[in-house]
């Protein structure tokens, strides 16, 4: 996608959540058919179940559709927003289900590709986060990624990656100040 | 920020999705209550989002827009409108403890003020005793209090609504805190008092959005003389 078709969508997000917000369902329409297979991409590779993955989205758009009046722009854009929403709503679901189903295991995934980072750079924002991940080490960097990407807790990253709880944990808050001092750069 | 380098970690790691447990837990709530937090939240989210990216779209499974559609679809009023004044006439009737308290009510409120007070019980819709009584004061005031425990959850909140005889689309009165409060409200004489489930803040769209939960008639209480 172009810069300039990417500030249109998001300026055309941004009036249907204002439209939403004055409780017109037709706005919330056009926002499902504009982000309805993003956002349930989303959730389905964090759910990593076809059920759960429909109760996350369903969940995302009613919660959209309530809280479309709280969106501000000056916080943050409208992408952000939407898929912010439905990543909590996917988490919950899953770290929900890993507490309460006896023997829950989740679906295996595959392992990150090794160009993952690579289609980071649609935008300005992509190109930076992707230039500050690319200093961090390999190991730590598939953490954040699988973190973020996957919905993986600190548990499951420890046991994917075999080291330590206590080094995970570390090495992600660690990783976070870096990303954190270099996008401010 | 940086005067609060710990909760900004905290609120990357609530983004970054990896926290669990009571980690979460503590990071949920904070999001819920400290402004300065959910700054940090959205600010990470804006910086952390372009990974989503990476992510294949994939199409929602056929029923889930009408899933969705059901769920912002408000009630249709009149349906549980017809339901409830049954259910009034249920209670009128029978609950002698109800009209107790009216009675109680209208004795403590005959040496307050000459005109006979206006008194709702609300009960719920699928029946039960009621849980709130709201009573309609002279200068336009109109204190609810509960009757019985109510338990909302906690990203929900309970709106209250007039609707008087006749139409047909309530008006809000504003949010009830479990406790009970009291609103400023001008009411005409025969009007019902409804009480829905709203996100928190109240509903987004100036109608009922969530079940309506409780209702009741706004009546005059005939004043025991003598």
């Amino acid at each position: 996608m172009s810069a300039t078709a990417h500030a249109a969508e998001i300026d055309d997000t941004e009036a249907l959540l204002h439209r939403c917000a004055g409780g017109d369902r037709t706005a919330l329409r056009q926002l499902y058919d504009r982000w309805g297979n993003r956002l349930h991409g989303i959730a389905l590779r964090i759910t990593r179940q076809a059920a759960l993955a429909a109760d996350a989205t369903q969940d995302a758009f009613v919660q959209i559709w309530r809280q479309a009046h709280r969106f501000d722009p000056d916080r943050g854009g409208p992408d952000a927003w939407l898929i912010g929403i439905v990543r909590y709503r996917a988490l919950d679901i899953v770290r929900r289900q890993s507490r309460e189903v006896p023997g829950y295991e989740p679906e295996k995934i595959e392992d990150a590709s090794p160009d993952a980072l690579a289609r980071l750079v649609s935008t300005a924002e992509g190109a930076a986060l992707r230039r500050c991940l690319g200093e961090l080490e390999d190991d730590r960097r598939r953490l954040v990624v699988m973190a973020f990407v996957d919905g993986l807790s600190h548990s499951e990253l420890a046991a994917r990656m075999s080291v330590p709880l206590g080094t995970v944990k570390s090495w992600i808050r660690r990783s976070l100040i870096s990303l954190r001092e270099c996008l401010a750069s | 920020m940086s005067d609060q380098p710990d909760r900004d970690l905290l609120a990357a790691e609530y983004v970054l999705g990896s926290l669990e447990g009571e980690e979460r837990r503590d990071a949920e709530q904070l999001l819920a209550a400290d402004p300065e937090f959910a700054r940090s939240v959205a600010a990470w989210q804006q910086r952390l989002t372009p990974l989503a990216a990476h992510v294949a779209p994939v199409v929602p499974p056929a029923d889930l827009w009408g899933r969705i559609e059901n769920r912002i679809t408000p009630a249709a009023p009149t349906v549980s409108i017809l339901a409830f004044r049954r259910q009034v006439r249920f209670w009128q009737a029978t609950t002698v403890g109800a009209l107790a308290i009216a009675a109680s009510l209208a004795a403590f409120m005959v040496l307050r003020q000459p005109e006979p007070p206006r008194v709702a019980m609300l009960s719920p819709l699928a029946g039960g005793a009621p849980v709130l009584l709201a009573t309609a004061e002279r200068g336009g005031g109109l204190v609810v209090q509960p009757t019985a425990p109510i338990t909302v959850p906690t990203d929900k909140d309970l709106e209250l609504w007039a609707l008087p005889q006749g139409e047909t689309r309530p008006r809000s009165l504003g949010v009830l805190p479990a406790s009970g409060r009291t609103l400023v409200a001008q009411l005409a004489p025969n009007t019902q008092l409804l009480v829905s489930l709203e996100p928190k803040g109240g509903s987004p769209t100036g109608q009922p959005t969530g079940p309506v939960l409780y209702g009741g008639w706004l009546t005059t209480v005939e004043l025991p003389r003598g």
